[in-house]
Order: C-alpha cells, then structure tokens, then sequence
C-alpha cells in the first residue's frame, strides 16, 4: 500500500517541507546559489513539483511545472521520497537500481543533498502538520 | 548484508573464431534482418569477415553495413545508423568495434526501436520498454561496452555528452573472440586494460551497489589484469593473454555497471573532453591519484583486493591498500603508459582554467558513486598531483 493516499496528500506534504527549506537561510542559500531549476515526478500517486532557484534571489515551488524549463528532473514512487526524507534512500544507488530516473547533470543536484540533510529532522513534524497519515517509521 | 540488486543480463560467448556466430546469435533472439555498424577501419582490417561469412551460411536476408563510426561518436552518426536501418527494414543491430561502435549502435538502438527524439530518453531509467535485438562483439579488451547498461554520446552542437542508462540498454549478447584484438597495436592494448582496470578498482570500492557479485567480478578482473596485460602488451599473438584481457574487460564491465566508477573516471572524462586524451590512458594516469585520495573511505576495499591478488599477505589495511596503490603505478610503467598528465601531452594550465575543468568532474556522472565525497579544491589537488 502507497505511503501516501493521494495527491492531495502528497502535494500537501512535499509543498510543506519544501517552504520549510525555502524559509532557512541555512538550507536556502546554497541552493539559491546553484540557480537551478529541480523538477521531481512522483508516481504512486502522481505528482509535479518543480523547485525554482533560478532566479538567484529565492525559492520558487510549484506544485506542477513551473515557467522555467527544469535543469534536472528525477522521477522516482511517491514512496521512494518519503523513504528519502526519512533518511533511508541514498540517491546514488537509487539511480543505479533503478528506484529513480534522472535527466540533465544529476551530480548537481546531487552535490546539494548535503545541503538539504536538515530537512529529514523537520519531516516528521511536517507529516502531522498537515495531517497526513504517512509516519516516519512506516 | 545489506541489500542489493545485480543487472547481468548479456549472454556472453567467448572463444576463438566465435565471431562467425553473431547471425545465429542475433536470430536466437529473434533478429531477422540485420545491420552491421562498425567503422571503416576494422573493415580494412579485416575483422568483419567471419562475421559476414556466418550470415551468408546463415539463410537469412543480406546484412546492411553502417561501416562510418568515428572514434568519438556523435548524435549526428547515431542518427545515421537509425535512418539507415529503419530505411533497410533492418529489426536488429550488430556492433564490431570499440567502445565508440558499441555505444553508438546502444543508442541507434534506443531511436529504431521508440522513433522520436533520442534526447527523450536521455538520462537514467528513461526507456520505457525492451530494445531490439543487438550482439556486441568487441575488438578492443577496455568498455565493457559490450555488457554495459550506460552509454554515451557526443552532442558536439551543444558541446556536451549525452549519457543514457537503462537495464534494457544492455546488448542481448557479447561476443568474446580473442583473435580479433590481435591486432591491437601494444600502446593501445594497454590503455584499454587500463581503463578495464579502473573499471574494476573503482567498481571496487564504490557507492552504488556493492554486492559479493560485484566483489567477485571486480576482483578476479583485476587478478587477470595484473597477470596478463603486460604479456598481452608486449606479444599480441599470445591468445592466452588477450583471452585473459578480454574476459577481464567484460568482467570489470558487469562490475561497474552494477556499483558505478568513481573519481578517476570524472576525472578523466573532464580531461578527454577538454584535450582530446585517450579515454584509456587519461584513466590510467589519474588512477593511482584517485585511489590515494579515496584511501581512508575505501582502504578496505583496497586492502582485500592487494590480498586477493597476492601483493601482499596479512599486515595493516593501510599498508595493504597502499600497496595496490603501489602496484598500479608498477603496471602502468611496465606496459610503457604515460604517468603524467604532461607526458600524456597536455598542456599547462591557468588556475581559472583548472576551476573550469574541476566543475566539469564534479557534474559527471561517475563521481555520484565515489566512496569520498569531493570539493572543487579536491579535484583541482589531484589533477595537480597527476600533472
């Protein structure tokens, strides 16, 4: 069974986490930096969100495709990210097994994974912020 | 144990004369018409001969021969290779040749079987489905093309590498005819057991999927490497060595394909894109920089293959991978390979030059698998210690 019910859910919660990042300046400025714009594809259930950095002031996120053409899109199971935002994926091998398809120059994003290590200690939080059923231990 | 996951799933034929087999082969996986892509060389040579025999005793429709590839080939000959064989009615693919030859019939492979743009598929896991049938009979002992399930190709309009991956991206079957890297000129034999070896030690020792399969393939890779390049390097005609190089090739490919490369390889694809080196030897020059500077996250790694392969018995880890450190630089000297980037010809260059190159690495894909995260500092380090 799917981690997260539906869409709604899933944008629910990835839009979340997401303002939670753009907020800290601590996450944000690195990727502000790398200008990039970063489209994920969820499937299981579906779902678009595009993090827009392009503009070398902020964080954009969309949930769908935003006006600027993704640098880098990674499409993986809506369940594989909630396992990366509990800490329990490596992207790398990921990719190598065929858990997520990347397009454009991965190493890029992937340099920032580092970057955005924090968020996995403010997921649980967001899960109940937004009353989803998804836990961290699931 | 930690779980894994392992992709092998090229049928390989070794042997001698086995390349008058490549009709049976492709029709085993139901191939009916056929085009042979290779390039203008090897058909001088004479290497497509038992190839082109095996289909005229096969009682099967002519072959179409696609025989342009050049050495660093581009989407504009990939593009080719699909016209020409959807306009012969061609429904399978036969790649002689090296890695080139190989990763451009891989990639034709991808546009005759989907149609449209290949740029869709570009990246990794994009193909949706299973190819068309392809045989990879390769006349270099390097790739591992031949059982990979990457390739790349050069996009020279837009100045980039296109690299593709898939599981369906591997060729049904590889072909291992040692008789046809006889030929191969010392210099080059060696620079493509270099980059086999790489394959093998950075697979080693990296992120992606390490398993006791991978073990197992890297490690015996690197044994055949060490015991037969320099015979096969200096005596083409021995058979036993090239057997051995060959098989070793395909080995460490099935290895890297699984656990990824490293470093090294970003290294030196920065470098072969920016100077035009030979993949091979620009691989074997920065190889035992990489490994100094992986040390303490893969000295493990490196300590079981230095026992593994007898270099050195017992003792302390990091003695024991130093040793192999020690003992690449050995081959590399006496297979006659440069040991420098300036002896490979490369010119000095500008520290902003230098940054260029190093943020080139650092977006290429095989540094995702290294076992030591890197800085731009770091590679510009080991770049310097290479030159």
């Amino acid at each position: 069974m799917a981690v997260f019910g539906s869409s709604e859910e899933l944008e629910r919660v990835m839009v979340a986490l997401w303002g939670r990042i753009a907020a800290d300046p601590q996450m944000s400025e690195q990727l502000i930096r790398s200008k990039l714009v970063v489209q994920f594809r969820y499937r299981d259930p579906e779902g678009i969100l595009t993090v827009d950095c392009s503009n070398g002031q902020g964080i954009t996120v969309i949930w769908g495709s935003g006006p600027n053409k993704p640098i880098v899109e990674m499409s993986m199971k809506a369940d594989v990210a909630h396992d990366f935002w509990c800490g329990r994926v490596s992207v790398p091998v990921a990719i190598l097994t065929g858990k997520i398809a990347s397009k454009g120059p991965t190493p890029k994003a992937l340099a920032l994974l580092p970057v955005i290590r924090p968020a996995f200690a403010l997921y649980p939080d967001v899960l109940r912020e937004v009353g989803s059923k998804a836990t961290v231990s699931g | 144990m930690e779980p894994f996951s392992f992709h092998a799933p090229t049928k390989i034929t070794f042997g001698d004369d086995t390349a008058g087999s490549a009709c049976d082969v492709i029709k085993e996986f139901g191939g009916k018409k056929t085009l042979i892509i290779s390039d203008a060389n090897l058909i001088k040579a004479g290497l497509l001969t038992p190839v082109l025999d095996g289909f005229a005793a096969g009682e099967v429709p002519e072959p179409v021969i696609f025989d342009q590839v050049p050495p660093d080939s581009d989407v504009h000959c990939v593009n080719n290779v699909a016209a020409l064989a959807r306009e012969s009615g061609c429904d399978s693919l036969v790649a002689i040749g090296g890695g080139s030859v190989m990763d451009t019939a891989k990639v034709a492979n991808i546009c005759l079987t989907y149609g449209g743009d290949m740029l869709e598929y570009q990246g990794l896991n994009n193909l949706p489905s299973k190819l068309r049938p392809l045989v990879a009979i390769p006349t270099t002992a390097g790739t591992g093309s031949e059982v990979s399930l990457v390739a790349m190709i050069k996009d020279a309009a837009e100045g980039r590498k296109l690299l593709f991956g898939s599981v369906f991206l591997a060729p049904d079957a590889a072909i291992l005819d040692p008789g046809l890297i006889r030929s191969l000129p010392p210099r080059l034999t060696a620079a493509t057991g270099l980059d086999a070896l790489t394959h093998a030690i950075e697979a080693h020792a990296a992120l992606g999927s390490p398993s006791p399969f991978v073990e197992a393939l890297a490690l015996e890779a690197m044994r055949l490497i060490f015991k037969h390049l320099p015979r096969a390097t200096s005596n083409g005609d021995d058979l036993e060595a090239r057997s051995a190089t060959l098989i070793a090739s395909t080995m460490a490919g099935v290895a890297f394909t699984n656990a990824g490369v490293g470093i090294v390889h970003a290294l030196a694809h920065a470098t072969g894109a920016r100077f035009g080196t030979h993949h091979g030897m620009t691989n074997a020059v920065f190889l035992p920089h990489g490994m100094e500077f992986n040390l303490d996250a893969a000295m493990n790694r490196y300590a079981s293959a230095a026992r593994f392969l007898g270099i050195i018995t017992g003792g302390e880890d990091r003695a024991a991978a130093q040793e192999l450190v020690g003992a690449v630089r050995s081959l590399t000297s006496r297979c006659k390979l440069p040991a420098t980037l300036r002896e490979l010809g490369v010119p000095p260059s500008e520290d902003s030059e230098l940054e260029e190159l190093a943020v080139v690495a650092s977006t290429d894909p095989a540094i995702m698998f290294n076992p030591k995260e890197s800085s731009l500092e770091d590679i510009i380090d080991i770049y310097k210690r290479a030159y």
